[in-house]
């Protein structure tokens, strides 16, 4: 299993902070951007610019994912 | 000499001195002496009398003096920071009072530049820095001969499209800087030192398109001052070369709701990013720039900037202007009035805010009919 944490504006938009998704091997930080962009069309536009945390580590690239990993998305902040 | 300068600026009478304090005054002499003027930092062991030698001979440019940019600018001046530049485009509205700590109302009264009335507030409070203020829009035109000559680059301004422009600088120029944001009661800062941190756009792929901004989400002030002296204390380590103290993660906080996280930076550099990996800086490339049209979401204004500065005199434009309705001057700006609708708002570096629309279609013929193209 992976666990999706989605902070900010991108749970808001989703209406929960957390999503389950089920993991397999070979599987890539890539495959869980596809696979939520499809589950929640509305994050889809979000997800390009979102920073991407994989066991609170920066995931800069497709970055391969065990079983049990949390992968976060972060939207940046703007404003100051 | 104290006694008479705060009798010039109160109302009432201050509290008679204690003897202690006469005896203290009679001491210092009229201007605080800088052997205690840094006493405190002095003492805080990290920093001490060779930090403090570091950071007076430091440049620093805070890039956007809103809110943040405030605090940061605040700090800098107040630590002993030899050089800082500060750099807006803005000028002060009532709006900005309730966290923008260095402006007053007599500042919005008077339309003040923002670099220019923090300038005027922080001379006060140390006469010994060089303060450099800037009114301008950073732009791929200008930015690297505003922020190529510091040591540091402080993030205080409010949107992405500045901030991979500063990006491109720092990594271009090898230039450590610290990135803020905050909006509603969130906020986030990193500190990226190019080619050692990952860099803006290792971080962010994409400049992010829309998200929310202090103009339609609102802030509040405590986030402001929490996420602007978290990157004043990493850019203070930055100065005084203390590496194994900084920082190395992203961190996150909402202090409404209680909570805070951080992610690790450490070794995650982007080994494809056009910056800091393959030394393209796309922000910084001028081809095909033309003079641009922005429309600043949720401030009912849409700013034209010149792609070179054009130098624009403002006393004949108040002669031109002054028969078709009502302008107001100040030594850096000049507002024109048009149709009781919209307000012009015009500096001599040829850049133009058109207030009071969104829409660039009718700010692009008001530029055109009163400015010219
Ligand atoms: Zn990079």
């Amino acid at each position: 299993m992976i666990t999706i944490k989605l902070f900010a504006a991108m749970a808001e938009e989703a209406g929960k902070e957390t999503i389950e998704m089920t993991w397999q091997e070979g599987m890539t930080t890539e495959d869980v951007k596809r696979w939520l962009a499809e589950q929640y069309p509305s994050l889809a536009s979000r997800i390009p610019a979102a920073m991407v945390a994989v066991n609170q580590e920066f995931a800069a690239f497709a970055n391969p994912l065990q079983d049990g990993d949390e992968v976060a998305f972060i939207p940046p902040v703007s404003g100051g | 000499m104290l006694l008479i300068v705060r009798l010039k600026h109160t109302n009432h009478l201050p509290p008679p001195l204690s003897e202690a304090q006469v005896a203290g005054n009679s001491l210092i002499g009229a201007c605080p002496s800088m052997d205690t003027r840094y006493s405190r930092q002095l003492l805080f062991a990290p920093i001490g009398k060779e930090g403090q030698k570091k950071l007076g001979a430091s440049r620093v440019a805070i890039v956007g003096a809103g809110a943040l940019g405030a605090v940061l600018a605040n700090h800098m001046v107040r630590a002993g920071v030899g050089f800082v530049r500060i750099i807006d485009r803005d000028f002060v509205e009532p709006s900005n009072l309730q966290r923008q700590m260095l402006y007053d109302e007599e500042d919005a009264a008077n339309h003040l530049p923002k670099a220019a009335a923090a300038a005027e507030k922080l001379k006060k409070v140390n006469s010994e820095v060089i303060i450099d203020p800037v009114i301008a829009d950073v732009t791929a035109v200008n930015a690297e001969e505003l922020l190529a000559d510091c040591d540091l680059i402080l993030d205080g301004t409010d949107n992405f499209a500045i901030r991979f422009l500063i990006n491109d600088v720092a990594v271009k120029h090898n230039i450590p800087w610290v990135y803020g944001g905050a909006v509603s009661a969130k906020g986030m800062f990193a500190t990226i030192r190019p080619h050692v941190t990952p860099c803006l756009r290792c971080l962010i792929p994409e400049p992010p398109s829309g998200g929310e901004t202090c103009d339609t989400a609102g802030v509040i002030g405590p986030i402001i001052h929490i996420v602007a002296s978290y990157q004043a204390v990493e850019g203070l380590k930055i100065l005084v070369g203390d590496q194994k103290h900084r920082n190395p993660h992203l961190e996150h906080m909402e202090i409404w709701r209680n909570f805070h996280t951080r992610i690790n930076l450490t070794d995650k550099k982007n080994p494809d990013c056009p910056a800091c990996g393959k030394g393209v800086f796309e922000f910084l490339d001028l081809s095909g720039k033309e003079d641009t049209f922005t429309s600043l979401c949720g401030r009912n204004s849409v700013q034209i900037s010149p792609t070179r500065d054009r130098h624009v005199n403002l006393d004949e434009l108040m002669e031109r202007f002054t028969p078709l309705g009502k302008v107001e001057r100040n030594k850096f700006l000049l507002r024109f009035h048009v149709d009781n609708h919209y307000i012009l708002v015009v500096f001599p570096n040829g850049r133009v805010v058109v207030q009071g629309t969104d829409d660039i279609t009718i700010a692009r013929s008001l530029y055109a009919k009163y400015i010219g193209a």
